[in-house]
């Protein structure tokens, strides 16, 4: 009898009981993002959102904004300085994304063994990571002037030489910002990997090498496949931040010479603080968060359908 | 035979410490040779051909700075910005982290996209409104404008779930199980477990917000509320540089978060390592 | 402990509430409330970072002193700086009420209206537009109103390095005095020792980009430029502007007399660096140069095929339009105090400048010999793009890329400058 009655008044109230404890739950989750919410709300999403709105406008930022449909967007397309710019975007992009990335794991994988000054060696590769591009570039520039550039000036010694310098030579200046930003980056890509190796267990090496496999096999069968997560989230991370190139080309160039070097932030830069055209500028920007979106949704695509889980 | 090995491996080790030494060489050289022209007269700067060190040592930059610079001022005033944001910043991405990693709730899809979304857009193009919601405020050239927008970063609440998802939920289940709150849960179980996650983040935005230019730049109408980078950029003009103080100026910009990175630089490692991202 | 923790978080959020609106409300609070007692304060941004920059400090503490009614509030900043902390904070009336800024960047903002016309500035009782010079003044108008008041005024010269003259067999008292010279002595002055095809020395320093104009000096010199002396054509295709851009342009690229893709700094860093012996610029670098411990003389710059002209430049006080009332009487008070002979004593003596006045006496002036040099044939100036609406878009997006594109040999002179020529007068069309 009694047990009877026990195990009918039981699932209900322990239904009612998890009701209301998701309920409990749920309000407590947005009281937990409520200062973020209100935060990112007004800082962030509203200017974002006015932002778009301008990108149908002709917004001159001085006088009120006039609704100009798609106009901008339009112009766009028929526009050859935001050909070049997305142009420039995705080369910077498509080359400093792989060789970060494969330099980061290079050092990772030496720096993860121990060897003599592994501190000091790790340390000097983060430095750069923690210190202002904008302060460093002008150290860069002045180090890569043809004439009195310390580093022109070495390499001038060992029969490399640039006659116009490498950041006022049309073909030689994106690759010396390009430089510069795996310099600024590299570390930060190899602690990320760093971590990815030392959650590997040792014992999977250990097996390898009871049967016999060599350091290629070994990281071709455990470590490649295991830092598969660790790769991905580097490599969208990476390539999100490329594609928002702006600090060392803002200081070494200006996106010169003749537009060479000038990425869609950039342009954006351009278009909207110098010519006051912020309408345009905000629809140049908007094609570029699409160019992101697009790009970090075929990325996780690629690496989802590849993942190895263990 | 052994011996073949162990002079084989001798080789291998000089050759990897070389190796490392001339990486290690080559990420430091722009900062040493920062160090080296801050502390060499104008005149020798720009002389042809030249060299790293000086041949005429002086420290009259760095009085120079003083002279030119309030930098004391400056100072302590990206302390101010970089430090609140720090701190309030790690408070409010964890809280966010906390109910994104841990807690059902409807729409937590939705609102994880729009940190996806945020961690995508070009901080460039929010300027101009977020700058005229500032004036509309009355915050231009105020600390609560320079700190406030900072207040919550989208890529330390991304950062922060993908540590929290990691980290086994058997503890807090413990606790749910004995009526915790949710708060008490995030506050005594879940952050104490973070703090190498927390250190890192805590590192990132310290140097973002310490390094940053163009926002304090902007926002900031006075040396009473301009940061370091700000003030630095006061230093360059089209045609008139002084490459000797800036280059004083910038050491000792750059020098405390080269100095808060190597003391916490053992945790922040490990803060990474533990993140384990998956 | 729920409610605890819920307080807390509610408390946060009340807090971060409270100072937006509490800041809020002080903000708004601002405005012209000191207008009526106490001194009128008017915010003053300008880019004298300079050596100048101890002179501009100088007159404004002295006005500052002088009188109780009108408080200058200023702020010194690099151009870019100004110029990119200028356009938010304008668009949102957090700017500053007096602005400085070079002639030419003027219309840009008088087109959008956010600076007012200072017609009634000028007059017998306030600026005398008859004792200054007469180009600086001109140089403010824009559709027929002046919307500045000079604050400099100068021309650029020949500066040349006079051991460099000595070693090259030159005579060192004798700056060359036309193109023909210029040319044969620039490569006279270009050396090339080691034979690897890049000069350790160049007879000249000239930049193309981010600087104070000196290529269309040269345009100018034959009859060319870039835009004609109305503002309203592209020049840039004219045979006389092509005839002197290729002329130069060979010299460059193929004598390598001066190195290419310099900017405006670079091109000064190269001469104060003793890597090359000839540079036209303006006062500004004297200080420099000196500290450097060269030896230079300082000349109207080479005359050419058509003309003798150099550049004439100035910088003038714009006025915010949100500045009105006692704001704008104070604005105008201070203008007339910066233009009278006492301070424009002060200010060519103190930077080198020529004064802005034409009636001040050489023995006024004879503290600064710099001064004197650089206000001689003040008539052989002309301004660049004055009046041309958009500066930025014909100078830096258009003339600037297209002369870079020549100087890499990407492109022929006429078929380059002839799509600029295009590109400038679509800008100039749209415009009216």
């Amino acid at each position: 009898m009694t047990t009877s009655v026990t195990t009918a008044a039981k699932p209900v109230a322990r239904r009612t009981r998890a009701g209301s404890a998701r309920r409990r739950q749920a309000r407590a989750a947005w009281l937990f993002m409520l200062p973020t919410l209100v935060v990112l709300g007004v800082f962030v999403v509203w200017p974002m959102l006015q932002a778009l709105y301008l990108s149908f406008t002709d917004y001159q930022v001085f006088a009120p904004a006039r609704w100009i449909g798609l106009g901008n967007y339009q112009k766009l397309l028929s526009d050859p300085a935001f050909g070049n710019a997305l142009v420039n975007t995705l080369y910077y992009a498509a080359v400093t994304t792989p060789v970060s990335v494969a330099l980061a794991l290079g050092l990772a994988l030496m720096l993860n063994r121990p060897m003599p000054l592994r501190g000091f060696v790790r340390t000097a590769v983060f430095v750069p990571v923690v210190i202002s591009l904008a302060i460093v570039a002008i150290a860069w520039s002045f180090l890569l002037d043809p004439d009195i550039g310390l580093l022109s000036y070495w390499l001038s010694k060992v029969g490399i030489v640039s006659g116009q310098g490498w950041l006022r030579d049309p073909s030689l200046a994106m690759p010396a910002v390009m430089l510069v930003g795996i310099w600024k980056n590299v570390g930060f890509y190899m602690v990320m990997y760093l971590a990815g190796l030392q959650s590997i267990p040792t014992a999977l090496y250990e097996a390898a090498r009871v049967d016999g496999a060599g350091a290629w096999p070994q990281f071709r069968r455990i470590t490649w496949p295991l830092l598969a997560n660790q790769t991905m989230l580097i490599v969208i991370l990476a390539a999100i931040s490329t594609l928002q190139a702006f600090d060392q080309i803002f200081v070494m160039t200006h996106g010169g010479p003749f537009f060479r070097t000038e990425t869609l932030v950039m342009m954006t830069y351009r278009v909207g603080f110098k010519e006051f055209q912020f309408g345009y500028a905000a629809a140049v920007s908007w094609a570029l968060v699409l160019l992101i979106f697009v790009l970090s949704m075929l990325q996780t695509a690629y690496f989802r359908k590849r993942a190895v889980t263990y | 035979m052994g011996q073949d090995n162990r002079g084989l491996r001798l080789t291998w080790r000089i050759l990897t410490t070389a190796i490392g030494l001339a990486i290690a060489l080559a990420m430091l050289f722009p900062l040493v040779w920062m160090v080296a022209t801050s502390l060499k007269p104008e005149s020798e700067i720009v002389s042809f051909p030249p060299k790293l060190l000086p041949t005429t040592f002086t420290l009259d930059n760095y009085t120079g700075v003083w002279e030119r610079l309030p930098f004391t001022r400056l100072f302590l005033n990206t302390v101010v910005f970089a430090g609140t944001v720090t701190v309030c910043s790690l408070l409010f991405d964890s809280m966010t982290a906390y109910a994104l990693a841990r807690l059902r709730f409807r729409g937590k899809g939705v609102v994880f996209v729009l940190v996806l979304v945020l961690l995508m857009v070009p901080f460039q193009v929010t300027l101009i409104p977020l700058y005229d919601l500032l004036a509309h405020l009355g915050w231009i050239n105020t600390f609560q404008g320079l700190i406030v927008p900072r207040l919550t970063n989208a890529f330390g609440i991304f950062f922060l779930r993908q540590f929290l998802l990691s980290i086994p939920r058997d503890l807090e289940d413990a606790a749910r199980v004995d009526g915790a709150s949710e708060f008490r849960i995030y506050w005594r179980i879940v952050m104490p477990l973070a703090v190498p996650a927390l250190l890192t983040l805590g590192l990132f935005h310290f140097m973002y917000n310490w390094n940053d230019l163009l926002w304090p730049l902007i926002i900031s109408q006075d040396a009473s509320r301009q940061t370091l980078p700000a003030g630095l950029a006061l230093f360059m003009g089209q045609h008139v540089v002084e490459y000797g103080p800036l280059m004083a100026a910038s050491v000792m910009t750059l020098l405390p978060v080269v100095v808060f990175f190597i003391i916490i630089q053992r945790r922040f490692v490990a803060g990474v390592a533990t993140t384990g991202i998956r | 402990m729920r409610l605890r923790s819920r307080g807390r978080l509610v408390a946060i959020t009340a807090a971060i509430a409270l100072m937006s609106t509490a800041c809020a409300g002080q903000g708004q609070g601002g405005g012209d409330a000191g207008a009526a007692n106490g001194p009128v304060t008017l915010k003053f941004w300008n880019g004298f970072t300079g050596p100048d920059r101890a002179a501009v400090e100088g007159i404004v503490k002295k006005y500052n002193a002088s009188q109780n009614k009108v408080r200058i509030d200023m702020e010194i900043m690099p151009w870019d700086v100004f110029f990119e902390k200028l356009l938010p904070s304008l668009g949102s009336g957090t700017g500053p009420d007096i602005a400085a800024m070079d002639t030419a960047q003027i219309p840009q903002y008088a087109a959008r209206n956010v600076f007012q016309p200072l017609d009634d500035a000028y007059g017998p009782q306030g600026v005398d537009p008859n004792a200054l010079v007469r180009s600086a003044v001109d140089a403010t108008t824009f559709k027929g109103k002046k919307y500045g008041v000079p604050m400099n005024f100068t021309t650029l010269k020949l500066y040349w390095n006079k051991d460099m003259f000595r070693e090259a067999g030159l005579d060192p008292e004798k700056p060359p005095a036309d193109w023909d010279e210029f040319g044969s002595y620039a490569k006279k002055l270009t050396k090339d020792d080691d034979g690897d095809g890049k000069p350790e020395q160049y007879g000249l320093a000239i930049a193309d980009h981010a600087t104070i104009a000196m290529w269309p000096i040269l345009f100018w010199q034959n009859g060319g430029g870039v835009v004609s002396e109305d503002g309203r054509t592209a020049t840039l295709d004219d045979p006389a502007t092509i005839e002197a851009a290729r002329h130069w342009a060979d010299l460059i690229t193929k004598d390598k007399i001066a190195p290419v893709g310099l900017g405006g700094a670079d091109a000064d860093k190269l001469f104060q660096s003793k890597k090359a012996a000839m540079e036209i610029v303006g006062p500004w670098m004297t200080t420099g140069f000196k500290q450097a411990g060269i030896d230079f003389g300082i000349a109207m710059p080479p005359a050419g095929p058509k003309a003798q002209v150099t550049l004439g430049t100035s910088v003038a006080f714009t006025l915010s339009a949100r500045a009105v009332g006692a704001k704008k009487q104070a604005a105008e008070n201070f203008f007339a105090y910066w233009n009278s002979k006492e301070s424009q004593t002060y200010w060519s003596v103190n930077s080198g400048f020529p004064p802005n006045r034409t009636d001040l006496t050489a023995d006024a002036l004879k503290g600064n010999p710099y001064s004197a040099l650089f206000g001689q044939d003040a008539d052989k100036s002309r301004f660049y793009l004055a009046g041309v609406q958009e500066f930025q878009k014909v100078n830096e997006t258009i003339f600037e890329p297209a002369l870079q594109r020549v100087l890499n040999g990407k492109g022929d002179v006429e078929q380059v400058f002839g799509q600029a020529d295009k590109d400038i007068q679509t800008v100039l069309d749209n415009a009216q």
